[in-house]
């Protein structure tokens, strides 16, 4: 089933009548009613993805990570315009089955592809159901991703309110946005409009070379390691790690951007989670989330704060 | 209320950007925050951070008792260096400080990382006038802290490892089926928590702030081992900026909030709007 078809028989007869369903709370249901928002339908959406966030038989697909993507690196042929690639040589000049001569810091492009891919199609979904429902925008959406039937697959879910707002003409496509309640009536009165969540996953593999492994195995001891050698003795920054994270989060953040045109990222959250493949062998991932709001008016300065004491 | 809400959603009718211009920003403060930060003469530019990871060499751990030094610098220059990288990423954001930094600390055997995240601010409709500060403090507590007349800096920290000694067979057999204080521990810790906040202090002394807020203590057992203690402090430097405290004067309420309705949206628009 792919976004924008129809929607299941089962599905299509549940949301053509009977009572409407919400997932929002009282004080949320009370507070979206007062703003003219009705519920018309707690909707919801799914997509099952296979799974692998290391992508071992990635030798075996068409342009994937795991040896095939190291490899293709190494001849310094980037296979997507923009990708993040950065290598690393050893310094000491001797070949050695235990030393490792090249690093390399890569983006795991599958990976970001394929998370978005079922980030799109969960949150599609849920946004088609609202729209066949006639709903104006959906509510106090959560989203998560899990193991589904064991770790070779991963789940992702979204779910929401689908809202009728009367008097307002409706969107091409339904707006959907994280907040509801008196969180969403605050956004509106401060002049920004929700358009929709957005959601990135950034992903880069680290494969240490020789310098990178000492630091991180603590083996990073005496002159042969520091700075003569081209490396770093005793304490000190691992760079390649340094570049590694600091590549994961920009990239995140230029994606949320790439869906944002000149809109505004609005209560974002950065997570970070980090795979230990083996010893100098990471992988890194962030994704940030949040709500894409338009300003469609200015708005007054807040009159200046007065701080109370509460006595409850 | 209403007639905002259909003027929010015709406006999702245009283009974005097509009647009002500017680049997207991102933030992760939430909608309160906001709005108190533009009362208060500031807005969001962008999600900022700053990640350093420092290596700690083999055989820091072993063979010895009392501070573990490598392991304390690693976890000053990683935090200086993912400081200076996020005062970086703020600037090159075009913001004149960071708010609601958020601090992730790893420490194992072998490295120690840091990651600060947080919101670049500036004045609200101005350019940057050069770098005023980092803080792990709110929007609220940023709004109120200025408003006492302080000012953030940026964030001080100090860290101490601490491998405490074994107890002798005497002191052992002595203590065997009592419940007693094991001195070698708690003296352990204490040498921690004393470099650790010493630390702490000389670095908010460098950046030349009169005091430091809103401290937060991580203590207790380092993974790498069982009998090493380490003590983290990190909190917000700040300087008194108008030569004397100025007394905030809160008023005392007593709330009649009714669950359903705690906000009257309407208040935001303040005495213009009624």
């Amino acid at each position: 089933m792919a976004t924008g078809a129809e929607l299941p028989e089962a599905a299509g007869r549940r949301l053509s009548g009977g009572a409407w369903t919400s997932g929002l709370s009282v004080a949320d249901f009370a507070s979206c009613v007062d703003m003219g928002m009705e519920p018309v339908g707690y909707v919801q959406g799914y997509a099952v993805m296979q799974w692998s966030w290391f992508m071992s038989a990635g030798v075996l697909g068409p342009g994937m990570g795991g040896l095939g993507g190291y490899g293709g690196i190494r001849t310094g042929t980037p296979r997507r315009r923009g990708q993040y690639v950065e290598q690393w040589q050893c310094p000491h000049g001797f070949v050695s089955a235990e030393h490792r001569m090249y690093g390399a810091n890569y983006e795991l492009t599958w990976l970001e592809t394929s998370w978005a891919d079922g980030w799109t199609l969960a949150m599609g979904r849920m946004v088609d159901e609202a729209a066949a429902l006639g709903a104006t925008g959906v509510v106090g959406v959560v989203d998560a991703t899990r193991p589904l039937a064991g770790g070779a697959t991963l789940e992702f879910r979204a779910s929401g309110t689908a809202v009728s707002v009367g008097g307002a003409p409706a969107p091409a496509r339904p707006f959907s946005t994280y907040l509801s309640g008196q969180r969403l009536a605050k956004l509106v009165e401060a002049g920004f409009a929700p358009v929709s969540v957005v959601a990135t996953l950034s992903a880069v593999r680290m494969l240490g070379y020789c310098i990178t492994h000492y630091q991180l195995a603590g083996t990073n001891v005496g002159t042969w390691y520091g700075p003569a050698a081209g490396g770093v003795s005793g304490v000190g920054p691992v760079d390649q790690v340094n570049r590694a994270e600091a590549a994961a989060r920009r990239i995140a953040r230029e994606r949320v951007r790439e869906q944002l045109g000149t809109d505004i990222l609005h209560g974002a959250v950065l997570e970070r989670t980090e795979h230990e493949i083996g010893e100098g062998d990471l992988s890194i991932q962030c994704t940030l989330k949040g709500n894409r709001v338009r300003r469609f008016k200015d708005f007054d300065p807040l009159p200046d704060a007065a701080p109370v004491v509460r006595l409850t | 209320m209403r007639e905002e809400v259909q003027a929010a959603v015709g406006a999702l009718s245009s283009p974005a950007g097509e009647e009002r211009g500017g680049r997207g920003t991102t933030s992760d403060l939430t909608i309160d925050e906001t709005l108190l930060l533009h009362a208060a003469g500031w807005e969001p530019v962008d999600l900022v951070y700053g990640v350093s990871w420092w290596s700690i060499p083999w055989g820091a751990w072993q063979w010895t008792t009392g501070e573990v030094q490598e392991a304390s610098s690693a976890f000053l220059g990683a935090f200086d260096e993912a400081a200076a990288l996020l005062r970086g990423s703020c600037e090159h954001a075009g913001g004149s400080g960071v708010l609601g930094v958020g601090v992730e600390v790893r420490v194992s055997a072998h490295h120690v990382s840091i990651e600060l995240t947080g919101t670049a601010v500036r004045r609200t409709g101005a350019d940057a006038h050069g770098f005023e500060f980092v803080s792990d403090l709110s929007a609220r507590d940023f709004v109120l802290l200025t408003r006492a007349g302080w000012w953030p800096l940026g964030l001080a920290a100090g860290a101490s490892f601490v491998i405490a000694p074994r107890r002798t067979a005497r002191e052992w057999a002595s203590q065997q089926g009592q419940n007693v204080e094991l001195p070698n521990l708690t003296q352990s810790l204490y040498l921690a928590r004393e470099r650790a906040m010493e630390g702490m202090q000389r670095s908010g002394t460098a950046m030349g702030a009169d005091g430091i807020v809103a401290v937060k203590l991580r203590e207790g057992r380092a993974s790498s081992s069982v009998r090493v203690i380490q003590f983290i402090a990190i909190g917000t430097g700040v300087h008194l900026r108008t030569g004397a405290h100025r007394s905030v004067s809160p008023e005392m309420v007593v709330p009649l909030d009714d669950l359903v309705r705690l906000f009257d949206a309407k208040s935001l628009r303040g005495a213009r709007g009624r």
